[in-house]
């Protein structure tokens, strides 16, 4: 009984799971929905007889197109290969001639020209000319813009360059010429052919130009994610609470702080939206100065300088009609992707934006790379710091030569230097400098610039290094020249005077190696403003801070002598007060000779107004008392080299420490407003004083304490 | 394939209930039989497992029997595909829009619920379309479209949802105009199901245009579709809208051809193109009398024997050539304009790692919205073509074989295959549409090799932060109280000092009453952390808000005032380095084969000890949310060597070595327990040296950067009086 029980019961049991087993697949099946079977049943098929598909061309055909003469350009249309005669501008390069006006010279038309003229592109004969400018003005005499020029040509090789957009129609068929013009619409643009310009406000500075507003890298905790371009001007900020409201300006309804900033007050936002609207280019360059990542809600605009910049790392350009997908993106762009965008757009304002001149030479200097073609800046030169126009594609094209781009290249600068002594009137060789420099590991030949009335010496010390001895060079800015004798990046400029000992070359060469974009040092001054004269002065005297070193004894990379002549101005007619001969500044993105025009004002020296207003605060005094007079200014010529020298020789540098770079850095007191109006006057003809203060920091070895250094008796795998 | 996956589950599914079956049953009621109905229930256990089995048999095999249907429709003969009549007057779209942007002729609504910032692609089925005659409109499919298709369907672009779709591919094969009839083909599109004059759809040309004038693009009627096509000139490209793409090389895809490295090569120039107008051909051969052996002209060989195929071989005289091979000895290649303005002859080129001579004036290089063409050709404009000796020698040879590099990676990435072409196309469409997730110039153009080495600095502007924001001093403690107000009161002497944040690690334990805490002139925060570890000493957290942080243990009372402003002023010159006081060295042990941690006197420096430390706090953030591995957790498992991850991180991300001030070598005094104390202990230094294997394997490489040199203040030791330094209080050793 109980058996037959247990056998039902197991039955039973067996039978269910059977049927259990059996039914509950195909219910399974029906209650739950098959998965959408991505790419294999839906997809493109295999074809069983894919194998047999014919070719889309023929084995003869790709080769046996048949000949047909080249074609000329067809409809209106213009391109960089038919419309621009370049056989004019071989040899000398780029050479512009500027139509002058015909009439009263209009403002815009004279900041064109005096931003031209100057410059190494300027020539004054229409004839030799590559490049024929002409430059369309709002302010001209009454009814016509301008008349058609007398070399016009057809438009040929010329420039229609309108920094304003111009309200009164064109009286002349456009023709071949290019037209550079503020924010065109993507239409009418020939792309390689036209320039696309910002819209520049009228009182855009001519020279040097404000520097950007960025302060910080990372964004602010507080400050407010977006700021919308009013039609009117102005800029509307956001909370960081946002909805979709910079669309159809329902922004009222938003929540969160709200405030609208009038004129030309600058957005302190993350982001800055601007609608497409022609009149809100002029918010796109401000945005770009204040570090607001402008965002630019319609595709229908070109860019400026879009043919070299690549704007995808400094601003959005995005479509509005995609709303959500837009804010979504903005709220969750990750901080390295806002703080790469954010330090671009400074980058760029500061490079191509911030003045009338930086604008015309990016033009000009497009226009030179079209005609240079395989020698044209790489886009890395065009798109990052310091910019195409300090790093010139006339030294070379590999980003390797220069000193700005090593860490992204993820290379070395080359192991080796090349002394370059410059001997100057007494004409005693400097044998034991020689001696002490041929000594190091680290030298690779040494130059000696005889420039005394004394013929040198025949006999030459025997050294381990290849020793060149040139004359008659009697200039002391020649010890710049970019000579081809010198093959290794970095060079070691020194006075005959100067006394080294082998290891501070060493050392010092060491230090320039991890800053090779600097100059790196042994004796040190600094600069101020001088208020009795009206100028900036310099002291040689010891203090707590520096900018410059001199170049009677340091190192400095090879890129920096080849600033170009024709790109060189004049110190002297500069400024009245300082003969910069000696000192070279310390700004380690302007050649020596160029120091003037073409150094930012703020890549590396953002604060030198500031700092010297700070420098002479007497809270400033109290805290740190100025060893020196500030009323007796040593410079006017007045420093000899002897004197540097001499303190070179008290044994200064023979310490191990003091060869160390000095550099001084602005401190302005906290009482100094933000990016307030520098109290000085500004110095005619100087946009802005390129020396860098730099921190009261100098470089010394790490084992220069009075303890017996560790020798290592392991090394570095190669 | 999914019927196989559901097998699998099926199968699953039987064992295990076998296994509950037998577990519940058979174990727990056989001991107690008796041995004749032993036998009888494991007959009955057996017939139940048979009948299992049977089951598992049976899911298995009506589905591959389903499936195999399933299957068997999805690999179909070309042959079999629907045939559609086209009537004779059907509506033909109108001519291509030459004033057509993405703004305005490309609808960005559909493409609006799109996760991921994908696009999704859709592919119109396979259709046989033949005129009211029956005669057929073009060759159904080539074997590239068929490949291009393939490789679309294959992509995560891909959907099969027509609703869901942003961007539509007819699979009506345009690749090479010749073969299709214009108007028939035009309306075959017109009647596709989502055609709308042609928005948002792609179209795949080739070969454009046709003898006699050869346009420059598919002369198809196509309205407003997008066209990615080869051989676009200037006057027919609509910049921003069509995609311009290379022209394939079927014959040199089937050779096999291996990678030659750049350096100089036999030939400085050489042309392969076969048809040449005669022009051109006066020019290459007055280029090749006035240069003699390093110019080789190649033409088409008049005289090969039988069998040999005439498209593999290139004559120069009487001297036989092998083709796509002859282009490896040559180091310039020219790709001279033919009837078409896209040469097949590029994509060989690029292959053979020759750098491209482009002269066909108005051309636009394949993807040249994308690649940056000057990295790889030479581009000369016709007129010049009696100048391209001397231009291309003024060119330095390192730039030549960087060129070489260059043309040989594009090829790789862009050229080599039509799945690569398509997948590049639809990258390109989609960067435009969302812009702010597009690949940047460098992850287009870069070669591998390039973007291992590089190293991008977040912080690359040089900017000097204003003085005037100070610093934040972030203090990590657990519960010694004492010391912590001491180095509170310390550290709030600094000037520069904005804020300061106590990070209490102690879950057990409060931290001292508001009122027991010193006055200090600034700020002072309490955070209290939910777990002890020690990354949260790293954390970004709000209330840091400048960007300057200084990290400082807890009993690290022993640096002056001026020792951190000064360390304050030295960041700010170096806002993306880490800068400290006592430094330290990694050295390679030659012995054990392994790195080694040093903390004793050196003559380099690789590392700072973050027991007081200034940096960026924008590294914080790196340390928290990007820190490669699972360094961040070893850390905090082993509650040691988070100094040494930070000075890894910041040395990978910036590429540049640590700031050193101050001769400060060790925090010693007598009264509190330096972590230098620790320091010295044997088992200490064994697993810091742990730590930097580890974190070196991890990265992959050894991102550490020694340097030889510190940072002191301008008249530190100088014979000058003390009371007239800006740092006189700079301490020793």
């Amino acid at each position: 009984m109980q058996s037959w029980r247990r056998k039902a019961l197991l039955l039973a049991l067996s039978a269910s799971w059977l049927l259990v087993l059996l039914g509950a697949f195909p219910l399974l099946r029906l209650a739950v929905p098959t998965r959408p079977r991505a790419g294999a049943s839906q997809g493109w098929p295999r074809w069983l007889d894919a194998e047999l598909l014919q070719s889309f061309s023929q084995p003869g055909e790709l080769l046996e197109d048949a000949p047909e003469p080249p074609q000329g350009p067809r409809g209106g249309s213009c391109d960089w290969g038919a419309c621009f005669d370049a056989s004019k501008c071989r040899g000398g390069g780029l050479k512009v001639f500027v139509y002058s006006a015909a009439g009263p010279v209009s403002e815009t038309h004279r900041r064109i020209l005096a931003s031209i003229e100057g410059s190494r592109y300027h020539t004054s004969n229409a004839a030799e000319a590559c490049l024929l400018l002409l430059p369309l003005t709002r302010d001209s005499s009454a009814g016509e813009c301008s008349p058609v020029p007398p070399q016009w040509n057809g438009g040929r090789n010329h420039l229609v360059l309108s920094l304003h957009p111009a309200p009164c129609p064109r009286t002349f068929q456009l023709g071949q010429a290019m037209v550079a013009e503020a924010s065109p619409t993507v239409d009418t643009f020939r792309h390689g052919f036209d320039v696309a310009l910002p819209l520049l406000p009228e009182a855009h500075a001519l020279r040097g130009g404000a520097p950007g507003q960025l302060r910080q890298h990372s964004p602010h905790p507080r400050v407010a994610l977006l700021a919308l371009a009013e039609e009117r001007g102005g800029w509307h900020t956001a909370g960081t609470n946002f909805s979709a409201c910079p669309w159809d300006g329902r922004c009222e309804q938003d929540h969160g702080p709200e405030q609208t900033h009038p004129g030309a007050t600058l957005p302190n936002a993350t982001f800055c939206l601007i609608p497409g609207h022609r009149p809100d280019a002029s918010h796109f360059l401000q945005a770009l100065q204040a570090g607001c990542i402008p965002v630019l809600l319609s595709p229908r605009w070109e860019l400026p300088f879009s043919e070299v910049i690549d704007w995808t790392k400094a601003a959005i350009v995005t479509d509005k009609r995609l709303p959500l997908q837009v804010l979504a993106a903005l709220q969750q762009m990750p901080l390295t992707r806002v703080l790469a965008l954010r330090q671009q757009t400074q980058f760029l304002w500061d490079a191509y934006f911030s003045s009338v001149e930086k604008v015309i030479h990016t033009t000009l200097e497009i226009i030179q790379d079209r005609i240079f073609g395989a020698s044209a800046h790489p886009s890395l030169l065009w798109n990052s710091p310091p910019g195409a126009l300090l790093a010139l594609s006339t030294f070379s094209t590999s980003p390797s030569d220069f000193p700005f781009y090593h860490v992204q290249q993820g290379s070395r600068p080359v192991g080796r230097f090349s002394a370059l002594i410059w001997v100057g009137a007494p004409g005693k060789p400097p044998l034991k400098l020689i001696q002490a420099v041929a000594g190091s590991q680290h030298c690779a030949q040494i130059l000696v610039l005889w420039s005394s009335e004394k013929p040198p010496p025949p006999r030459w010390p025997e050294t381990a290094v290849p020793l060149t001895v040139s004359e008659g060079h009697r200039k002391v800015s020649d010890r710049f020249f970019p000579y081809n004798a010198i093959s290794t990046d970095a060079i070691l400029s020194l006075d005959a005077h100067s006394s080294l000992s082998t290891s501070e070359v060493d050392f010092a060469f060491v230090v320039w190696q991890s800053f090779p974009e600097r100059m790196v040092g042994f004796l040190t001054w600094n600069h101020f403003w001088d208020e009795a004269l009206g100028g900036w002065g310099y002291t040689a005297e010891r203090a707590n801070e520096f900018s410059m070193v001199l170049t009677s004894a340091a190192f400095y990379h090879r890129r920096l002598r080849a600033g170009g002549p024709g790109r060189s101005r004049s110190p002297q007619s500069a400024t009245a007060s300082i003969r910069w001969r000696q000192g070279s500044a310390t700004c380690p993105w302007c050649p020596p000779a160029s120091v003037w025009t073409q150094c930012s004002s703020r890549t590396r020296c953002p604060y030198y107004a500031r700092s010297i207003a700070a420098w002479r605060s007497p809270r400033r005094e109290q805290r740190r008392p100025q060893p020196y007079s500030r009323g007796r200014p040593i410079c006017l010529g007045g420093a000899e080299r002897g004197g540097s020298a001499s303190s070179l020789r008290t044994g200064q540098s023979r310490r191990p420490v003091s060869q160390c770079g000095r550099s001084r850095l602005a401190n302005h007191s906290p009482s100094a407003p933000e990016g307030g109006p520098s109290p000085h006057p500004p110095v005619p003809q100087l946009a802005a004083v390129p020396l860098c203060a730099a921190p009261a920091l100098r470089l010394c070895g790490a084992g220069a304490d009075p303890l017996p250094a560790m020798p290592f008796s392991t090394s570095l795998p190669s | 394939m999914p019927w196989a996956e559901e097998c699998e589950e099926g199968a699953v599914w039987v064992i295990m209930c076998a296994a509950v079956k037998y577990n519940l049953r058979g174990p727990a009621l056989i001991p107690r039989m008796k041995t004749r109905h032993r036998i009888y229930y494991i007959t009955l256990f057996s017939i139940v497992l048979l009948g299992l089995i049977a089951t598992g048999v049976f899911q298995f095999w009506p589905h591959s029997i389903e499936s195999s249907n399933d299957w068997s429709v999805e690999k179909r003969s070309i042959r079999d595909v629907p045939v559609v009549r086209l009537p004779a007057d059907s509506p033909i779209p109108e001519r291509g829009d030459l004033s057509c942007r993405m703004h305005t002729c490309f609808h960005v609504y559909r493409c609006g619920f799109n996760p991921k910032n994908k696009i999704k692609v859709y592919i119109y089925s396979l259709k046989k379309y033949v005129d009211d005659s029956g005669v057929p409109v073009s060759n159904t499919i080539s074997r590239e479209y068929n490949e291009l298709l393939t490789a679309i369907s294959d992509s995560d672009y891909y959907t099969d949802d027509i609703n869901r779709a942003c961007l539509f591919v007819p699979s009506i094969d345009v690749l090479n105009q010749n073969a299709l009839r214009i108007k028939e083909t035009a309306q075959a599109l017109a009647q596709l199901s989502r055609w709308d004059r042609g928005t948002n759809h792609l179209l795949f040309n080739m070969l454009p245009g046709g003898p006699p004038d050869y346009n420059t693009a598919l002369d198809v009627p196509r309205d407003r579709a997008l066209l990615a096509g080869g051989g676009f000139s200037t006057w027919t490209y609509r910049q921003g809208y069509d995609v311009s793409i290379p022209v394939y090389s079927p014959l040199s895809a089937e050779v096999d051809l291996p990678e030659r490295g750049p350096g100089p090569r036999r030939y400085f120039l050489l042309s392969s193109q076969t048809a040449l107008h005669p022009e051109y051909r006066e020019e290459l051969d007055a280029l090749q009398a006035r240069h003699g052996a390093s110019v080789l002209v190649l033409e088409k060989c008049t005289n090969l024997s039988e069998g040999v195929p005439a498209v593999r071989k290139r004559c120069h005289r009487h001297q036989v050539f092998d083709y796509p091979q002859v282009l490896q000895e040559a180091t310039f290649c020219m790709v001279l304009r033919g009837a078409r303005l896209g040469q097949a002859v590029l994509s060989d080129v690029l292959r053979a790692g020759c750098v491209p001579v482009v002269i066909a004036d108005s051309y636009i290089l394949p993807f040249s919205e994308v690649l940056d063409w000057k990295r790889a050709s030479v581009v000369v404009p016709e007129e010049k073509m009696s100048d391209v000796y001397s231009i291309l020698q003024s060119i330095p040879q390192r730039q030549i074989e960087e060129m070489q590099r260059q043309a040989r990676w594009f090829w790789e990435a862009y050229f080599q295959s039509i799945k690569a072409i398509a997948l590049a196309t639809l990258q390109i469409i989609n960067d435009r549409i969302y812009p702010y997730a597009a690949s940047s110039y460098e992850e287009w153009n870069d070669p591998p090799t390039v973007k291992w080495g590089s190293v991008s600095n977040p912080l690359f502007l040089p900017l000097i932060p204003p003085q005037s924001q100070g610093f934040t001093a972030i203090v990590l403690t657990y519960d010694r109280v004492e010391s912590l107000f001491r180095v509170i009161t310390e550290v709030s002497k600094v000037p520069s000092l904005a804020k300061l944040l106590v990070v209490w690690n102690n879950q057990n334990k409060n931290p001292p009453e508001d009122s027991l805490w010193p006055k200090i002139r600034v700020p002072l925060k309490v955070v209290r952390t939910a777990e002890n570890k020690l990354s949260n000493r790293f954390f970004p957290y709000d209330e840091i808000e400048t960007e300057a942080v200084l990290a400082i243990d807890d009993d690290i009372i022993m640096l002056t005032s001026d020792e951190l402003q000064f360390g304050y002023e030295v960041w700010r010159e170096f806002p993306d380095r880490l800068v400290g006081y006592p430094g330290r060295l990694h050295l390679w042990d030659h012995e054990m084969n392994k790195w080694k941690y040093e903390s004793e006197w050196t003559n380099e420096v690789s590392m700072v000890l973050t027991g007081a430390a200034f940096y960026h706090k924008y590294f914080n953030y790196l340390y928290t949310y990007k820190m490669p591995g699972d360094i961040k957790s070893w850390v905090d498992a082993h509650m040691n060597c988070e100094d040494i991850a930070m000075n890894f991180l910041v040395a990978n991300v910036t590429g540049k070595a640590v700031i050193k001030v101050t001769p400060r070598k060790k925090f010693k005094c007598p009264e509190c327990t330096a972590i230098d104390g620790l320091s010295l202990d044997q088992t200490h230094m064994v697993e810091r040296s742990e730590c930097i294997n580890k974190f070196a394997s991890v990265f992959g490489t050894m991102p550490l950067k020694v340097v030889e040199h510190r940072a002191d203040p301008v008249l530190y030791k100088d014979d000058f009086p003390e009371k007239l330094k800006s740092f006189p209080n700079i301490g020793s050793l």
